[in-house]
């Protein structure tokens, strides 16, 4: 990654591009020494490859249901289960922060890195290229496999259909935006339990309450939350009531803009 | 496995349990949520969703490995042997008698809400000097060396290194190097990548985290993982990490908890030998006697304010008492003798006398001289420890409603 290749001709001297490279070094090595970071991958990866390959042979043996439903359209239902897959990487993305200020080493990460809203920035990069890489490689990975399980009985799509890349592209950013998120709410929150709290509140509970709204508020506000959002980018036909692809590509990056930026505010203002 | 079973095993096995129940509840409450899925669930499905349940246990791990003293952590590895305390020598790049930076807190308040943890403190901490931070616990030390390090803002006041605030410092690491809690740590990670992520961000050469690590005496302990270390081996590792940067001024915080005799010594060695080399350390204590015999200067504070500021030679001088306690069927005679030759007398229970400012030999050469009888001569000390009590004791008493600061009696 771009922190290994960070250790060759670095100036001596405090240039800005040089203590932006070492923060994030800092924050890559901190993030690669601990073992249970792999495990929300690794969990992650299961839960996600082995629900949409379960999926996939459950809608491969299931008849064409002519009336619609989430069965009729095999990318749909194969990213609706992504969405599942996310949970444990927003884990990671809070525990980035909150085990840190759970053992005290927050003090040694803002006396190495005074400059706070750095320490927020580098954590942010880092976690989000992770995630995003492992995000698209898990969305990838799902829908070859999911269209190889279809394909013997001709209910798949090609890449090159319509909507298709997008979908799974946005599948596989849904990992990064969710994790980044959740490392805003471990910064603004500092508590493990309550971070995950509110980052599943963020991801699921905002648009289940949408969900049960009547009907002109369900969409007017529900398409401002993150899961309508994602919905509306990796459908193959979106909703006419909500938000267009591109809009919601907004709305979904910027939740963990918002996130990021309560978090350096209070981050700076606070006592470590 | 033969080492004896954790008492949080138990804990860590229920979690796990409990995060793969959950994680069952979820992908059943996916499942069900597209009611269409579930009629075409193969024979085979139920045991799939059992077995994607199960990596859901791995969260208990992420969510308690951060936790101090994690049980699962700490069995799996025995505590590895004390290392061996070396002589220090800190192998620095700096050349004796060039001058590091100033501490300097001028008027530094710090509130908590109602409670006022530091209030108007002031004093300078020179290069070149051990200077011991005292105060009884709860005197406001750790809060004043979190305000210098930018970890917490000032109610008022300022806090400079140097003449700049913490924050200003464009490589912090390399000008300050800071030691506030040795159990900031996380415990699954090694003690040599600990110091080499720290290194990193500011920009200092792997080298010298091998450097730190012998100085320390942990590099045979550099892989092991930092959950599995004692007390004293995580003050060890703290003092590492200050001393990555070689830098011109250090703060500790109670560095000499949890050390054996030994580590005590040690410690008081490399002070020295720090301030020795023209650096300027600050080393907080609760305890006088862990720090008196390191310390040169002694900044003393009580409930938020300061009560000394001296060298610890001063403070011995005008704090310790001695005296001796003199009994003699003449004393009235005797009085008069040692008055007239400078001596300080007090009378005291029983007929006896303290003498102050004459050696006990002296006393009674001069009571043999005039034909006195002696019955008793004790001389008595005041221990540095007793003068600290009674002067931090002072504090306590002027912030329970006394008139008079008893504080100003004692400050410099």
């Amino acid at each position: 990654m771009t922190a290994q290749r960070a250790g060759a001709g670095r100036p001596a001297a405090g240039s800005a591009a040089a203590r932006a490279r070492d923060t994030l070094a800092f924050e890559w090595i901190k993030l690669r020494s601990v073992r249970s970071y792999a495990w929300t991958l690794a969990i992650a990866a299961v839960v996600t490859i082995g629900l949409t390959a379960f999926l996939a042979h459950t809608v491969s043996a299931a008849p064409h249901s002519p009336g619609g439903g989430p069965l009729s359209s095999p990318v749909i239902s194969f990213l609706a289960y992504a969405e599942y897959g996310v949970l444990p990487v927003s884990i990671l993305g809070a525990l980035a922060f909150t085990s840190e200020f759970g053992t005290g080493l927050i003090s040694t990460t803002f006396t190495a890195v005074p400059r706070r809203w750095a320490v927020v920035a580098a954590k942010a990069a880092v976690v989000g290229a992770v995630t995003l890489l492992a995000g698209e490689i898990l969305a990838f990975a799902s829908f070859w496999l999911t269209q190889a399980i279809l394909a013997a009985h001709h209910r798949g799509v090609s890449l090159a259909h319509p909507g298709v890349l997008r979908g799974v592209l946005s599948a596989g950013l849904l990992m990064a935006v969710c994790a980044v998120t959740g490392l805003g709410l471990g910064a603004i929150i500092r508590h493990t339990a309550g971070a995950i709290a509110a980052t599943v509140a963020v991801i699921y509970l905002l648009a289940a309450l949408c969900l049960s709204l009547p009907s002109p508020w369900k969409a007017d506000i529900g398409r401002f939350t993150l899961a309508f959002a994602a919905y509306q980018l990796v459908t193959l036909h979106p909703q006419a009531g909500l938000f267009s692809p591109l809009v919601s590509l907004l709305v979904l990056l910027a939740w963990p803009a918002l996130a990021l930026v309560v978090a350096a505010v209070l981050v700076s203002r606070r006592d470590a | 496995m033969s080492a004896p079973p954790a008492p949080g095993a138990a804990i860590a096995i229920v979690g796990v349990v409990a995060a793969v129940a959950i994680g069952f509840a979820v992908l059943c409450l996916v499942i069900l949520a597209q009611s269409a899925t579930v009629r075409y669930l193969p024979k085979w499905g139920w045991a799939l969703i059992i077995c994607l349940s199960i990596p859901w246990g791995g969260i208990v791990f992420l969510i308690l490995g951060p936790v101090r003293g994690m049980p699962a952590v700490t069995a799996e590895y025995p505590k590895p042997p004390e290392p061996a305390a070396r002589p220090p020598a800190t192998q620095s790049s700096r050349r004796p008698g060039t001058s590091a930076a100033e501490i300097e807190v001028r008027g530094l308040t710090k509130h908590y809400g109602e409670v006022i943890a530091v209030d108007g403190l002031s004093f300078v901490v020179k290069p070149g000097h051990v200077t011991g931070f005292l105060g009884p616990n709860g005197a406001g030390k750790t809060t004043t060396m979190r305000v210098i390090l930018g970890l917490a803002a000032p109610t008022a006041g300022t806090a400079l290194i140097g003449g700049r605030r913490y924050a200003e410092i464009t490589r912090p690491l390399r000008e300050v190097g800071s030691l506030l809690d040795a159990n900031a740590v996380h415990g699954a990670r090694t003690a040599q990548v600990h110091l080499r992520a720290i290194a990193r961000s500011n920009g200092i050469g792997q080298r010298r985290v091998t450097e730190v690590l012998e100085l320390t005496g942990l590099e045979a302990v550099a892989g092991r993982r930092i959950g599995a270390f004692s007390l004293g081996m995580k003050q060890r590792l703290g003092i590492a990490a200050a001393l990555l940067g070689d830098p011109g001024v250090l703060i500790f915080d109670e560095p000499v908890n949890g050390l054996d005799p030994e580590g005590v010594r040690w410690i008081r060695q490399l002070l020295r030998a720090l301030a020795g080399e023209g650096r300027t350390v600050l080393v907080s204590s609760h305890l006088m006697s862990e720090i008196a015999q390191a310390a040169d200067r002694l900044v003393i504070i009580g409930r938020g304010r300061l009560l000394a500021d001296t060298t610890t030679e001063q403070f011995v001088a005008s704090n310790a008492r001695r005296d001796v306690l003199v009994l003699s069927p003449g004393s009235s005679d005797l009085a008069g003798v040692l008055v007239a030759r400078g001596a300080t007398v007090t009378p005291e229970d029983g007929g006896r006398l303290a003498v102050s400012g004459m050696e006990s030999a002296a006393i009674g050469d001069l009571a043999a001289e005039h034909g006195i009888a002696v019955h008793e001569l004790v001389p008595r000390h005041a221990s540095l420890e007793d003068a600290y009590l009674d002067l931090t004791s002072a504090s306590t008493d002027y912030r329970a409603g006394q008139a008079e600061p008893a504080s100003q009696a004692v400050a410099q």
